[in-house]
């Protein structure tokens, strides 16, 4: 135990160990919570029309009728061998799928996490400095409004309200599809960069303010919030009045003396709320047309394609987890008084 | 307060002290706090008509202090060399005039019966030194700037600064933190020091070695200091002039030796009497029944009388006594005391 490189790299070690079980327990239940509610997929499979025939072939060639706990095991050794199923309906396999959507997904979260934090910490900032006096109840009216309000119309406003008003694109992330090949990585900004392609990325910029803007302004409350009543705690205390006779402008003594002990408490809010936000961008992303993975994780689920629905699962479980530890590491690099263990 | 003494402030817990001290560099957050009358007057200006954005300009290089709690005064977040670099760095860009720095008001004459040149007292460098002819825009690189601190940790008789300058503040000892704070209080070298129960927290063995180191230190440095503290005894030992808190003002002041010899109020009379013999006035006092008045509900008339034994007409009606100097003390030794009676007492043996 201690403050080391060491100690970190072990408490990190430890996280990812601890990742497996939390992981296979996921699976498990994702895919008996599936097959346990549906009891014959291949009706919707095959189609409203097809012949019983056809539904006798499918139920047949997918081994549906057999024992789920057979189907679990197979399922399990498949994806320990790297295979992680087809999509029934249309056969492809599910992992490049995945692979291609999701970092759009990543590209999409990371940006409203970054509009979250310079948008919603200087808000908490403002708010709690001001205690009580009107920009405090501005502020908490902003945030207020932007969390009662559902993601759907939030995104559909600024989608079809203030998108064109402002001059920004509200579809898809580039305005005209790269050549195949092109992408790389599949965050469009990530990948303007890569390719050195300076018109790429202020297309890719301009088409992901939208959607990103969208899932921040109805999120920021919980940073702002956090910001706000950490804040408050931390401003009477004396370190606080020592930074302020050191002689220190307000600017310093808020986002440098008093903001740095309240980040502590943000950060591990916004590392949760990293989990809660991939809810919200299935709907922002449908709005936005944007070519992440929330519009397969839909199909997939209403077309019972257990072997996306799965994947999908096990992706946003990565983030849910990664965001968390990326959360405790800031929050012993922020507080000094940590030890990693 | 004249240039380079110390005036001590005492009182019982709840009596204002810090309140007192805070309000003068305007620390106080405000609301809730107000301050509803009076002046400030610091170096010819009055601090509360100055725009309240422009006070940190007064603050550290012309007005610093001492916090009361050492656990709490140093941030947890940051190295000791961070906390005290930036303070140095504060005054120096602040003499280099690259920010602004407080200057005494034009023609500001401390008294008229004791004429100081305030510049005198306040420009004095004490440590460490500049090398005569070099420039104040010197000297501000990341390495002269620690330079500089480690000479302020060891102004505090740290014996192992470099090792210290590199720790945050939890791993070191309450003793260590209050060093640091001295240091740091003292880098931008402050006209007006104003140190609120520095030693209050800590273990009494550190306690003594804090002051003592305080007390050499008031020598070297020529400094002005509000000493608040709790302990009659600390008083008598640091302070010049005394001032004692009664329900948050000052119901009596005057030079220490006189004031604790022949007290002219009757709080003062009580305070003293009852610590015969370890001067603490921590708790209940034994001969003065009752206790310290909710200050936002202060009796009327005189704050004292429902405690005081010489209480009499006209004590209890509006509004109480103002602090006018006591007739029948030593001549030219310039006593003040809130009390009606104030002759009657400092008559009594
Ligand atoms: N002049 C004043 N006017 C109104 N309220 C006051 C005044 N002075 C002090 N108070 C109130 O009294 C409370 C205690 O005052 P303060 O903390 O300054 O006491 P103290 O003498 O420093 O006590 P301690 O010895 O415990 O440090 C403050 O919180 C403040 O609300
Ligand atoms: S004014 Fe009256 S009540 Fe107040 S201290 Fe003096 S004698 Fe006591
Ligand atoms: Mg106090």
């Amino acid at each position: 135990m201690g403050r080391s490189k060491v100690d970190l790299a072990i408490f990190v070690g430890k996280r990812v160990v601890w990742f497996v079980p939390v992981l296979f327990g996921l699976i498990t239940i994702t895919f008996f919570a599936g097959h346990a509610s549906v009891r014959n997929p291949c009706a919707v499979w095959v189609g409203p029309h097809a012949s019983p025939d056809t539904v006798r072939n499918c139920i047949e060639y997918f081994g549906v009728n057999r024992p789920v706990w057979d189907q679990y095991t197979g399922y399990l050794s498949n994806l320990f061998q790297g295979n992680w199923g087809k999509d029934p309906q249309g056969g492809q396999p599910v992992l490049p799928i995945i692979l291609t959507l999701f970092p759009a997904t990543i590209e999409l979260l990371l940006a409203a996490l970054f509009l979250m934090v310079v948008l919603g910490i200087p808000l908490g900032v403002i708010a709690a400095n001001a205690g009580g006096r009107w920009p405090d109840h501005l502020v908490r009216l902003f945030y207020l409004g932007g969390w009662a309000t559902p993601a759907y119309l939030g995104a559909v406003v600024l989608a079809i309200g203030i998108g064109p008003v402002l001059g920004l694109p509200n579809s898809g992330d580039f305005s005209s599809t790269p050549d195949p090949g092109w992408q790389l990585t599949h965050m469009s900004i990530l990948d303007s960069i890569l390719r050195l392609d300076t018109g790429a990325l202020v297309d890719a910029i301009a088409h992901l303010i939208l959607p990103a803007a969208s899932l921040a302004l109805l999120n920021l409350g919980i940073a702002t919030r956090m910001t706000r009543s950490s804040m408050l705690e931390v401003l009477p205390l004396d370190y606080v009045k020592t930074a302020r006779m050191k002689g220190l402008s307000d600017f310093w003594v808020l986002y440098k003396h008093a903001l740095r002990n309240s980040l502590i408490s943000t950060v591990t809010v916004l590392g949760t709320t990293a989990g809660s936000l991939l809810s919200w961008i299935v709907v922002v992303e449908e709005i936005f047309l944007w070519p992440g993975i929330g519009k397969y994780a839909f199909d997939s689920i209403l077309s019972y394609n257990f072997a996306g629905t799965l994947g999908v699962v096990v992706f946003f479980a990565i983030v849910v987890v990664v965001a968390n530890l990326v959360s405790d590491v800031l929050y012993g690099v922020l507080d000094p008084r940590v030890e990693w263990r | 307060m004249a240039p380079g003494r110390v005036v001590g402030i005492v009182g019982e817990t709840g009596s204002g002290k810090s309140t007192l001290g805070q309000s003068i560099p305007r620390l106080l957050p405000e609301p809730p706090a107000r301050i509803r009358q009076g002046r400030i007057v610091f170096q010819g200006s009055d601090l509360l008509s100055i725009p309240k954005w422009k006070m940190p300009i007064v603050r550290g290089t012309s007005i610093g202090m001492i916090f009361q709690e050492p656990i709490n005064s140093l941030n947890p977040a940051f190295r000791v060399s961070d906390q005290l670099i930036e303070a140095v760095r504060i005054r120096k860009l602040r003499e280099s005039g690259e920010a602004e720095l407080f200057r005494p008001t034009e023609g500001f004459d401390y008294s008229k019966d004791r004429p100081v040149d305030p510049k005198e007292a306040i420009g004095r460098t004490f440590l460490p030194s500049a090398p005569e002819g070099r420039r104040p825009r010197a000297g501000r690189t990341s390495e002269e700037l620690r330079k500089d601190a480690l000479e302020y940790l060891r102004l505090v008789r740290i014996n192992d600064p470099e090792t210290i300058l590199d720790l945050y503040p939890h791993e070191l000892s309450g003793g260590m933190r209050q060093r640091i704070m001295i240091a740091m209080a003292l880098s931008e070298k402050p006209t007006l020091l104003i140190a609120d129960e520095p030693t209050s927290a800590l273990d009494i063995t550190i306690q003594a070695q804090v002051l003592t180191l305080m007390k050499e230190l008031m020598d070297e440095v020529n400094t002005s200091i509000l000493f608040i503290s709790h302990d009659l005894g600390v008083i008598a030992e640091m302070a010049d002039d005394v001032g004692v808190m009664y329900a948050g003002g000052i119901v009596e002041f005057g030079p220490v030796a006189e004031v604790f010899e022949r007290p002219a109020h009757p709080y003062t009379k009580g305070l003293l009497e009852s610590v015969p013999n370890r001067y603490k006035a921590d708790g209940p006092l034994p001969s003065l029944p009752g206790s310290v008045p909710n200050l936002a509900r202060l009796p009327s008339g005189c704050p004292f009388h429902p405690r005081c034994v010489f209480a009499r007409p006209p004590c209890e009606p509006d509004p109480g006594p103002a602090l006018e100097p006591v007739k029948g003390a030593p001549a030219g030794s310039n006593r003040r005391a809130a009390c009606y009676y104030s002759e009657e007492v400092v008559r009594l043996k």
